[in-house]
């Protein structure tokens, strides 16, 4: 009997295989639709059976490649579960806001339950040697869903998201090998085994020198860093965004960048632990977190280009996470901000997945519709697209953090529980908040309000299979931002136990 | 079973009215606007049931647990809250009603009503809210629905701009308030419930809160009230916001959201009672947005915006009125509500009669094209008298009583502290309050019609006068229920409390002393010497106004251009100087950021030029490459088995 993981993946798997074998997009889209579908269901059956506590749940074992000590585990807890979730919730969507895609569909298709499975894979992994592997092949689909179904400079994007997120992931590599060996030759067992392997660290078990550990902390960083992105390595990104097709930005933005904040809290925060680690790292991850947070504010505020703009928001909302595990893990008199500030940490993972998600699918729309992005060149869309008006205005006060939807939640328990530990960074993030409003709202008055630009032509509304997956997650964004048992579950039972098991590896108050 | 078991339903209701109207609301009688008026109907009956169980003593104060541990949602009823509540779903109904003719006309009628129920709702739960999140959200809601309201003719470039000024002006504030929210937290995250109203507000808890800390906090909490309650210099976007329908500038921007900010401080008056200096800045600065705003209401010629700015100036009434509370203690509460809810009787009822005289002349504002409408429209007309009177604080009116208390408190303040500044601002305010509002009155009503559409003005339709009646009543004798209402909502807070959080904030408590004759009839005075002025000049033109009426006065130079605030905040400040760092950002990302990219790709490329030949550029030969190269590892790695 397999786990539910193990099914997913297989499902996911046996159905990209199917569609890259089918003929007509018909079948293409049906297969993965269904395929989709059932990964969908399968993790949301794990969510309501799983049981709100701190250890790995759903793991299964199997030993791989014994000799190396390698090994299939996987299992999630309270943050790689609701990531599985929404990797698996957001590929669903896509495959629907991408139901009229005509070009190559059965690859295209087949490229999205690839993605969906590797990173799938990447959240549930619980040995390094797997991780690293379904890190690495999450490259690969998006890779060619930019270098097929890409704009106009396709190949310098595909090729530079490739190689920059790749240089990134080598760095990674030697830092997950120089973990085991190191460890191996302190105590003999050679594994690849994450919990055991991060334990041994957390605790100082092994003797390492801190020239070693924060060399490894180093390369993990590093690695965690391009890929959320965070200012300076965030280049990639806009010109990944730009050329992407909007499914290859949706899955880019709400999902893949999630790898790099999952690694904070699974890999780092533990790491950060280890007695000879140095705590400046405290600091370097919360100037991660304001500089990316200002920089992408105030680029953003320059761009013409509706989709670019979009996609600097996605690096300040990212650079939230860092500034909450900066928070949560700095010194604090009281456990009680400190698990706040991490617990609204994870939630913003969520959050922003779900919130980026429309930006862009809705960005997508106006492109197909106008055949133009440009924000000057558009104006008063309400006029003939008024659903997408809805839609899209939702999202927008959404990622500028309005109350009532989930982002506010997030974003208010990162300032809230982190001003205690670095109140001059919550500052410092917070005098951002008034031009986050300024670039969104600008955006919105420039392209939905105001008189209809005629040059346009009749242009139609958002298409109903492009309509739906946006509507769900706006519905989703409320429910997660409002008083209801969705939103407590999620934040309450399910990350903030995980929350205070990852801080409890620190030492008492925090570090620096 | 007593009314205020079901209190939370005042604002539930609305937004039950907001769902309908939003999705069946274009199928339904008229194209929309039953839900939401009878939702809010509901609103007001619960409102004043719960009323009257609260004037029998009755209190609730309910939390349920949310998301974090002591992070709650719930609901408190007090006299302070009811008052409220009361004012808010009354005075949202008659809008309503009256909206039900203002907007019959319009396509997008249902979407009109789901926005101003969702702001009703927004406003009532703001007011019931029993901690400082939750009423935080709802803060923010309100303000969404103000940005949306004001936009909601969005073709029109204008309301599209205006709106968005509104909300990042407000913005301002609001990240202020956060601010202080948070920095409130930071002190108090050890009680069960650390921003619950019913955990703050005790002398054990504001005793261990450094008293630096607490005037930040309150000054951040004033910061909030700043920008949502329109003072300076916060104040720009209210002008602007008149862009939206006449209905939705009485309700959100005249009689109920404006007053938020006035709500936040009477709300947390415990708070800025142990701020040491706290109470000083908000007696100062309201006093000097009353007068500020007053100057700039003289020279306007547009109806609505004339009634903004008196807006701008009653709110900073009400917030003199707070800060030279300072020396009464908890009843400076009932006070300054009181004048609150009698404002927002007399200006919805003004901001309803603009929206009348809007309608009959075809949406003309400009006071210059009107004239001699009395004859038109009577109704209106004597109406819009009614609320200019009592604006104006004429005796005996509503206005009169609320004001008259507000002047004569900012006196007993002088004369116990020396600073007599509040009420020398709020005394000149009052003189020129009457000026302005029968300059405009004269101007539009009396006279001979000066455009083809006031000569074709005409009376509103029976729908839209009935609110005016109603409200033009309560404008003139809500006045009678003065001492019972301070009793009422003086007593929110217990004044035993209060005086000790007075030692913490070094304010001291003064026995009200005989104030002078000539000092209790001078707010008498201005008003009617106001009244008199203006009839003067616009009713018997005894001045040539056109000699002061230029350019070349630096006067009127000032204060047409609104002492320059909007060009110093919007063109430098947003424009120049933050779109200058702006493109400085974007300019450092593209050439420094991304340069050391691909100077660092370059050179690699280089160095690697023999490799070239490897790359054909046809992706699907790296995607065989790729796959290959994974088979192969893992046949490689499964071989050491």
């Amino acid at each position: 009997m397999v786990g539910p993981i193990t099914l997913i993946l297989l499902v996911l798997l046996t159905g990209a295989v199917i569609t890259l074998l089918t003929r007509t997009r018909e079948q293409a889209r049906v297969v993965a639709l269904i395929s989709s579908g059932i990964g969908l269901l399968i993790a949301i059956k794990m969510y309501l059976t799983y049981v709100g506590g701190a250890g790995m749940q759903f793991t299964e074992s199997v030993s791989w490649i014994p000799s190396l000590g390698i090994g299939y585990n996987v299992g999630v807890d309270g943050i790689g579960l609701p990531m599985v979730i929404l990797a698996t919730l957001i590929s669903f969507l896509c495959v629907i806001y991408a139901w009229g895609e005509g070009n190559r569909p059965n690859q295209f298709f087949g490229l999205v339950l690839l993605m969906d499975m590797a990173l799938v894979g990447v959240f549930a992994s619980l040995d390094f040697f797997l991780f690293y592997i379904f890190w690495e092949l999450t490259l690969i689909p998006m890779f060619f869903l930019i270098g097929i179904w890409g704009g106009p400079r396709k190949h310098y994007a595909a090729i530079k998201f490739l190689i920059y997120t790749h240089v990134a992931s080598v760095a990674m590599m030697l830092a997950i090998f120089a973990m085991y060996y190191f460890n191996g030759a302190a105590t003999g067992t050679y594994t690849f085994d994450m919990v055991y392997l991060l334990d041994a660290y957390s605790k100082g078990v092994v003797s390492i020198s801190p020239l070693w550990i924060n060399l490894i902390l180093g390369g993990m960083l590093f690695g965690f860093m391009v890929k959320m992105p965070a200012v300076p390595f965030h280049t990639w990104l806009p010109d990944a965004h730009v050329e992407a097709p909007t499914v290859g930005s949706i899955l880019l933005a709400a999902v893949l960048l999630k790898m790099g904040g999952y690694g904070l809290f699974r890999v780092i925060i533990p790491l950060m632990a280890n007695p000879d680690a140095s705590t400046v790292f405290v600091l370097v991850i919360a100037i991660f977190g304001v500089v990316s947070i200002l920089f992408s504010t105030f680029v953003a505020l320059a761009q013409k280009d509706l989709k670019k703009l979009v996609a600097y928001s996605s690096i300040g909302h990212m650079g939230y996470i860092s500034l909450g595990v900066a928070g949560a893990v700095a010194f604090g008199a009281s456990e009680v901000p400190r698990i706040l500030a991490e617990t609204g940490a994870m939630y913003q993972m969520f959050s922003h997945g779900i919130i980026t998600a429309v930006l862009f699918g809705s960005v997508g729309v106006i492109q197909h519709a106008t055949g133009t992005r440009i924000i000057d060149d558009l104006g008063g869309l309400t006029k003939h697209m008024p659903k997408l008006a809805f839609i899209m205005l939702a999202g927008f006060l959404a990622s500028l953090g309005l109350p009532g939807m989930s982002g506010f939640v997030a974003e208010f328990a990162i300032l809230t529980g982190s001003f205690s530990q670095i109140p001059i960074f919550v500052l410092l993030a917070m005098f951002g908040i008034v031009f986050v409003a300024a670039y969104h709202l600008w955006a919105i008055q420039r392209a939905l309000f105001g008189p209809y630009n005629e040059h346009l032509g009749d242009i139609h509304d958002i298409a109903i299979y492009e309509l739906i997956p946006l509507a769900i997650l706006v519905a989703l964004i409320i429910a997660l931002g409002t008083p209801n048992p969705i939103c407590s579950h999620l934040f309450a039972e399910v990350m903030q136990p995980t929350a205070t098991h990852i801080l409890s590896m620190l030492p008492q108050g925090g570090l620096l | 079973m007593a009314w205020i078991d079901y209190a939370y339903w005042i604002a539930l209701l609305p937004l039950i009215g907001f769902v309908l109207e939003l999705f069946i609301g274009k199928y339904t009688y008229k194209r929309g606007g039953l839900f939401a008026n009878l939702a809010i109907l509901g609103s007001t009956i619960i409102a004043l049931g719960t009323l009257m169980d609260v004037l029998g003593g009755a209190r609730i104060d309910v939390s349920v647990p949310w998301f974090y541990d002591g992070i709650v949602v719930g609901y408190l009823i007090d006299p302070l809250a009811i008052v409220m509540l009361c004012m808010v779903s009354f005075v949202s109904l008659m809008i309503h009603l009256y909206a039900l003719g203002y907007m019959e006309e319009d396509p997008d009628k249902s979407l009109y009503f789901a926005e101003t129920s969702l702001f009703t709702c927004g406003m009532l739960g703001l007011v019931l809210s029993n901690n400082l999140l939750q009423l935080f959200i709802f803060w923010e809601l309100v303000g969404l629905c103000s940005y949306l309201l004001i936009g909601f003719w969005w073709y029109k470039p204008e309301a599209a701009a205006a709106g968005k000024k509104a909300f990042l002006t407000t913005r301002v504030g609001d990240v202020l308030f956060l601010a202080g929210i948070i920095l409130l937290y930071f002190n108090v995250s050890h009680l069960p419930e650390p921003l619950s109203f019913r955990y703050i507000f005790s002398f054990e808890v504001l005793e261990t809160i450094p008293p630096a800390h607490l005037t930040a906090i309150a000054l951040l909490f004033l910061g909030g009230a700043v920008g949502k309650s329109s003072q300076f210099p916060l104040h720009v976007w209210i002008p602007d916001a008149m862009e939206g329908p006449t209905t939705v500038s009485a309700l959100i921007h005249a009689a109920t959201m404006v007053t938020a900010g006035i709500y936040l401080v009477a709300r947390t008056y415990p708070i800025f009672m142990a701020s040491p200096n706290a109470l000083v800045v908000v007696a100062v600065l309201g006093g000097f947005t009353a007068l500020f705003a007053a100057t700039l209401g003289l020279v306007v010629n547009d109806i609505k915006r004339v009634l903004a700015y008196s807006t701008i100036s009653q709110l900073g009434y009400m917030l003199c009125m707070l800060g030279v509370g300072s020396i009464i203690g908890a009843f400076a509460v009932g006070y300054s509500l009181f004048h609150l809810i009698s404002h927002a009787f007399f200006k919805a009822l003004l901001f309803l009669c603009a929206g009348a005289v809007l309608h009959g002349l075809a949406n003309a504002r400009d006071l210059r094209e009107m004239g001699g409408l009395l004859k038109k429209m009577p109704v209106t007309g004597i109406a819009m008298l009614i609320g200019a009177l009592s604006l104006s604080g004429f005796p005996l009116t509503a206005g009169f009583f609320s004001k008259d208390r507000i002047i004569e408190t900012a006196y007993e303040y002088g004369a116990a502290t020396g600073n007599f500044l509040p009420w020398i601002f709020i005394l000149v305010a009052a003189l020129l309050t009457a000026i302005y509002t029968f300059r405009l009155w004269f101007m539009a009503f009396t006279g001979e019609p000066r455009s083809y559409l006031a000569e074709h003005a005409h009376e509103a339709s029976k729908i839209m006068t009935t609110p005016l009646i109603v409200l033009a009543t309560f404008a003139l004798f809500f006045g009678l229920a003065q001492s019972r209402f301070y009793e009422f909502v003086g007593a929110n807070f217990d004044s035993h409390l209060i005086e000790e959080l007075a030692h913490l904030g070094g304010y001291h408590f003064h026995e009200a002393h005989a104030v002078p004759f000539i000092v209790m009839i001078l707010p008498a005075i201005c008003a009617i010497g106001g009244i008199g002025i203006a009839y003067g000049i616009w009713y018997n033109s005894r001045v040539d106004l056109s000699k002061y009426i230029s350019k070349d006065n630096p006067i009127y130079k000032v204060l047409w251009n609104k002492y320059y605030l909007d060009y110093i905040f919007k063109d430098l400040i947003a424009e120049r100087l933050f779109g200058f760092v702006a493109l400085l950002a974007e300019a450092f990302d593209k050439y420094i950021i991304d340069g050391v990219v691909n100077a660092i790709s370059w050179i690699v490329i280089k160095i690697g030029s023999v490799l070239r030949k490897v790359q054909t550029g046809v992706v699907e030969t790296y995607a065989t490459a790729v796959v290959i190269g994974v088979v192969l590892l893992i046949m490689l790695i499964g071989g050491v088995l």
